[in-house]
């Protein structure tokens, strides 16, 4: 069982993706922008994966500062991004090292293998 | 013509130049071959004459007087003395005249020694030039983009009068300078620098390259920047044309529009992710048997999505380029082969051909359908190739999905999922106009045939399915 923290500004989508992601036996926490997931990621709760959208709010490439930040914070932590943009290699430069990218719109079953692939490396 | 040595007479026999020696009184002592041979007379019409009664009086000219009365009196020597006239015999000439004074032992008087070379055609070819280059000038004056004329060193030769009002700088602020030391060094690209100095030695011309950078009195710009080597007939040294294009408002205009697309393109992911989403609410609470069939229909919006993505990267105004999309799509496909099916490729092969862009998306959607249940059933042992092929046949595209694998036994059984497949398929071939083309027999594997009009159906006459 891992700890996972969702980072989603839509709501429905936030709350299928910690149905899906807590049907596989795992626990969630969720943020709905930058601000309440640094909050989450400076308290003393273990996380073992960040799921975070790369447009957050107004904050075009918000997910990728937010994590950039989380590692500095939990180096071992793993981050996989998700996004329905599509995704220049400008963007994938400033993606962090070993991090993966699920495209919107993801199937429940492309969220449980990329979930399960950062957790096993 | 008299000289000390038989090794000097041949030498002067033999120059190009006219040689032709006179006396203290400007009478013609003697003469080289040259002088004959260019001012069309001989040796007996030509010794012992006064320089200006020569040829019907054709050397009386007032700058040859000059030369000889006015100034060799009192100079040993001159050189490079032009003299332009309309000789009678040779028509009109420029002559380049270098004098000297002779003294010799049983000469006391001294003698002059004119040597003449006809500069006709130099200065011919100088009066052109100069002509084609001020004609040149015009013509790059008048154009609208700034531009350029560099050596062969990158140093600027001349710079049109658009370059030098929209960049501010003076013609002569720009001779003889690189365009890197110009302005505030914004040209001081390496990438450009390296792609300039292949310009003129491979004859590589320099197309669209871009440049973006503050301005000074211009602000931020965006440069296009294309360069090409220029010849002139019968002139070996080359000259490279760079051209300047300000593409600021097209750029504003592209990013603005890629910004709406991309702002589309965010609330569509994410609306068909809230569909997924419900779909998969949904199949929490379905029975078992039932939820296979959530999960196609899952992966089925997850196509539409991704076709969406691979349209945009592959569209031409209103037409889809169809060898790049199947490319595209075969990318896609083979990124997401994992596990059990990671020893399939997907190999494309395609014509240049083009659909418009309103049939991109069932097209992809049976290009995904057809391969889909090829990586899904063909390849029991998990290795295999798939292929993809478009042709034009006619005034048809002929799209072909062909697998070599284990081929499909008993093609009337099929049910469920896969019975749904096959009637997807022929909802979207009738979308799209086509037709599926029965297949052979194949030892192995399976192809799919399948036939579809090049031009779009007009508006109501579609034959989509009822």
């Amino acid at each position: 069982m891992a700890v996972i923290l969702i980072v989603e500004d839509e709501v429905f989508t936030r709350e299928v993706a910690e149905m899906m992601i807590q049907s596989w036996g795992h626990q969630t926490l969720s943020a709905g922008d930058v601000d309440e997931a640094l909050s989450c990621l400076r308290s003393d709760q273990r996380i073992d994966l960040l799921f975070t959208d790369l447009y957050l709010k107004s904050l075009v490439l918000g997910g990728c500062d937010l994590a950039r930040q989380a590692i500095e914070m939990r180096p071992a932590l793993r981050v996989l991004y998700t996004t329905g943009n599509s995704v220049t290699d400008k963007m994938r430069a400033l993606f962090a090292a070993g991090t993966q990218l699920l495209r919107k719109p993801y199937t429940p079953h492309e969220l449980q293998d990329s979930v399960g692939a950062l957790l096993a490396a | 013509m008299r000289v000390p040595d038989i090794a000097a007479s041949d030498i002067v026999e033999t120059v190009p130049s006219a040689l032709i020696v006179l006396d203290r009184n400007l009478n013609i002592t003697s003469a080289n071959r040259a002088f004959y041979q260019i001012f069309r007379t001989s040796a007996e019409e030509t010794e012992g004459c006064h320089i200006y009664e020569l040829g019907n009086r054709q050397w009386d000219i007032p700058a040859l007087r000059t030369l000889l009365e006015s100034v060799i009196p009192h100079r040993a020597s001159v050189e490079g003395f032009e003299v332009e006239h309309n000789f009678p015999t040779i028509g009109r000439r420029t002559m380049l005249v270098n004098a000297r004074k002779i003294f010799r032992p049983d000469d006391l008087d001294g003698s002059i020694l004119l040597a003449i070379e006809d500069v006709s055609e130099e200065r011919a070819a100088r009066r052109e030039s100069s002509r084609n280059w001020q004609l040149t000038q015009s013509i790059v004056d008048t154009i609208r983009d700034p531009l350029v004329v560099l050596e062969d060193d990158m140093t600027i030769v001349t710079a049109s009068k658009a370059f030098l009002t929209i960049f501010g700088i003076s013609a002569a602020e720009t001779q003889g300078r690189r365009v890197s030391e110009l302005g505030q060094h914004q040209w001081d690209v390496p990438a450009l620098r390296h792609l300039m100095e292949k310009v003129l030695p491979e004859n590589k011309p320099i197309e669209s390259f871009e440049i973006e950078d503050d301005f000074p009195g211009l602000g931020r710009r965006v440069f296009n920047l294309n360069a090409r080597k220029i010849s002139q007939p019968g002139n070996h040294a080359h000259r490279m044309l760079l051209v300047f294009e300000d593409i600021t408002d097209r750029k504003q205009r592209e990013r603005d529009a890629q910004m709406l697309t991309n702002e589309i393109s965010h609330r569509i992911k994410n609306n068909l992710q809230i569909i997924v989403g419900l779909i998969a609410y949904e199949a929490k609470w379905t029975a078992a048997p039932c939820v296979q069939g959530y999960q196609a229909m899952q992966t089925r919006i997850g196509a539409i999505a991704q076709l969406y993505d691979l349209i945009s990267q592959s569209t031409h105004g209103q037409t889809v380029a169809v060898d790049a999309y199947l490319q595209e799509i075969a990318k896609a496909m083979s990124a997401s082969l994992i596990g059990d099916s990671s020893g399939i490729t997907i190999d494309v092969k395609a014509e240049p051909l083009e659909i418009d862009s309103d049939r991109a998306v069932p097209f992809g959607l049976l290009v995904n359908e057809l391969a889909t249940n090829a990586i899904k059933h063909a390849f029991p042992h998990g290795t295999g190739q798939v292929l993809l092929s478009a042709q034009k046949v006619g005034d048809q595209i002929e799209l072909v999905v062909a697998d070599d694998g284990v081929g499909m036994k008993d093609k009337g059984s099929a049910k469920g999922p896969e019975k749904r497949g096959s009637e997807y398929v022929a909802v979207f071939v009738r979308q799209l106009g086509g037709i599926i083309v029965p297949a052979r027999s194949e030892d192995t594997g399976t192809i799919v045939r399948i036939r579809l009009p090049l031009a779009v159906p007009p508006s109501g006459t579609a034959r989509v399915a009822a």
